[in-house]
């Protein structure tokens, strides 16, 4: 008789390649299930919530880090560090004068946006927690969610134009995915006279284009696109891009215009997004 | 059958399975590493840590890094990083059933020769991953990301050697003569 801490000797369960069969085809319904019929949505959002403060406590140290580091410089860098700062300040001292101005003009701009969103819109100031390491599209992690009232479709601006739009919504956070992603499009028109045109993302850092423009389209380097707001996604009125070149058409009957991103796309922390507005949701 | 020849080693020279404290404790390290904020510019270089420490454990852990762990681990990744769900816990669990499949062979190789099995299928995970993307919603990808599975390997490599002196783990046979026994 084999004593009962004897492993036994034939094991009962399902050898490796029925194994793999069995979560290779779990893994792919959940695959279907999640990019079909987005069925995935609330067990997403709750690994989100779980690992959301694991994420915010891993980006700390960073900061602390970079500040203790500077404790441990010799005597004689600060030495020498004490000089160059001495003989730059009288110079800092006057650039202050001009950042000051700036500081004061920046304040103004963002109580100016703060004033005049969008009709039928909020703004609600976000600030990005990381850039999501998506290789098929550019997105990045907010800070609100959908306790915070934002809702997925809902547009993001900085202080100069539009950035794009919120794509996935959990409860204390939320994805953008930027209107450079390479399937992202907003409908535009051109401020000088009116012209209706689709912009679309390219997957470049700033790039964005207007595909199958008509090649008699009355459209220069120079023009400002803005949102024409005829999708119902994004408020009218929002800049988007500036045109800087106009390719003519070599294998199709259509040109394309180059345009570069109004919004600063991948230079601050802090976002806007346009909720709607109380009145306009009820 | 007497019993002052072993065949196998006998008492200390057998290693004893490495401790599921320590295969837990690795796992979470290479989990919580790949959700630090790592910079934009460098995203496509940076490892998936979870697999290089699975992939380790698949070869010397198999009583405890199952294929189930992998899918497991394949899930909350991908729940962490926005992608599919699913997307990576279908590569993870292929790469895991072949470096199954290879332990026999594999935990006998010193590192080097480990990781020179192990590079195709780094390599193989990531385009996997990247296929799998392209199949279900997107339309293009970045290649560059390619590069993550060789940087997987070079982190595999130092964390190998570190993880079987801990463990204990060696490819000599200590097979203790008889006569000392007597």
């Amino acid at each position: 008789m084999a004593s009962p801490t004897h492993a036994p000797m034939f094991s009962r369960e399902l050898g490796l390649p029925g194994r793999l069969a069995i979560y290779g085809l779990i893994s792919l319904a959940l695959m279907l299930a999640d990019s079909r019929y987005d069925a995935l949505a609330t067990l997403r959002a709750g690994v989100a919530t779980v690992l959301q403060p694991v994420q915010r406590g891993l980006v700390w140290p960073f900061g602390f880090l970079g500040e203790a580091g500077r404790f441990f410089v010799t005597h004689g860098e600060v030495l020498r560090e004490n000089r160059r700062l001495e003989t730059d300040r009288q110079q800092l001292m006057t650039r202050l004068q001009g950042y000051r101005n700036l500081q004061a003009e920046n304040e103004r701009l963002r109580t100016l946006l703060g004033l005049v969103p969008p009709a039928g819109t909020q703004p609600m100031a976000a600030e990005v927690l990381r850039a999501l390491p998506d290789p098929f599209a550019r997105k990045l992690l907010i800070d609100r969610g959908a306790s915070h009232g934002i809702e997925a479709g809902r547009p993001v601006v900085d202080v100069d134009g539009l950035l794009g739009q919120v794509t996935r919504v959990y409860p204390a956070s939320s994805e953008v995915t930027l209107l450079t992603s390479r399937e992202q499009a907003a409908p535009v028109q051109n401020l000088r006279n009116g012209l209706r045109l689709i912009v679309f993302g390219t997957g470049a850092d700033d790039r964005l284009e207007v595909r199958f423009l008509d090649m008699h389209a009355d459209l220069k380097a120079g023009d400002m696109l803005v949102t024409s707001g005829l999708d119902g996604v994004y408020p009218a009125g929002i800049p988007v891009a500036r045109v800087i070149q106009i390719e003519p058409p070599r294998q199709t009957p259509f040109a394309r215009a180059v345009c570069v991103a109004a919004a600063a796309i991948g230079h601050y922390r802090h976002l806007l997004v346009l909720r709607r507005t109380e009145a306009a949701g009820s | 059958m007497s019993q002052d020849k072993p065949l196998v080693p006998q008492g200390p020279a057998l290693v004893a399975p490495p401790p599921a404290r320590l295969v837990a404790t690795t796992l979470v390290l290479g989990f919580l590493c790949s959700l630090l904020p790592w910079p934009d510019s460098v995203r496509w270089l940076v490892p998936d840590f979870t697999l290089v420490a699975l992939l380790y454990w698949n070869i010397h852990a198999p009583h405890i890094a199952r294929l189930g762990l992998a899918f497991v681990m394949g899930l909350l990744v991908d729940a962490a990083q926005g992608t599919l769900m699913g997307q990576h816990a279908l590569a993870y669990v292929l790469t895991a059933f072949i470096a199954l499949s290879l332990r026999r062979r594999l935990e006998n190789f010193e590192v080097g020769g480990r990781a020179i099995h192990l590079a195709p299928l780094f390599l193989a995970e990531v385009g996997l991953v990247l296929l799998l993307g392209l199949l279900f919603n997107a339309r293009a990808i970045d290649a560059r990301y390619l590069v993550s599975g060789v940087s997987a390997l070079l982190v595999w490599v130092p964390m190998a050697y570190g993880l079987d002196r801990l463990i204990g783990w060696s490819n000599v046979m200590h097979i203790e003569p008889a006569e000392e026994k007597k």
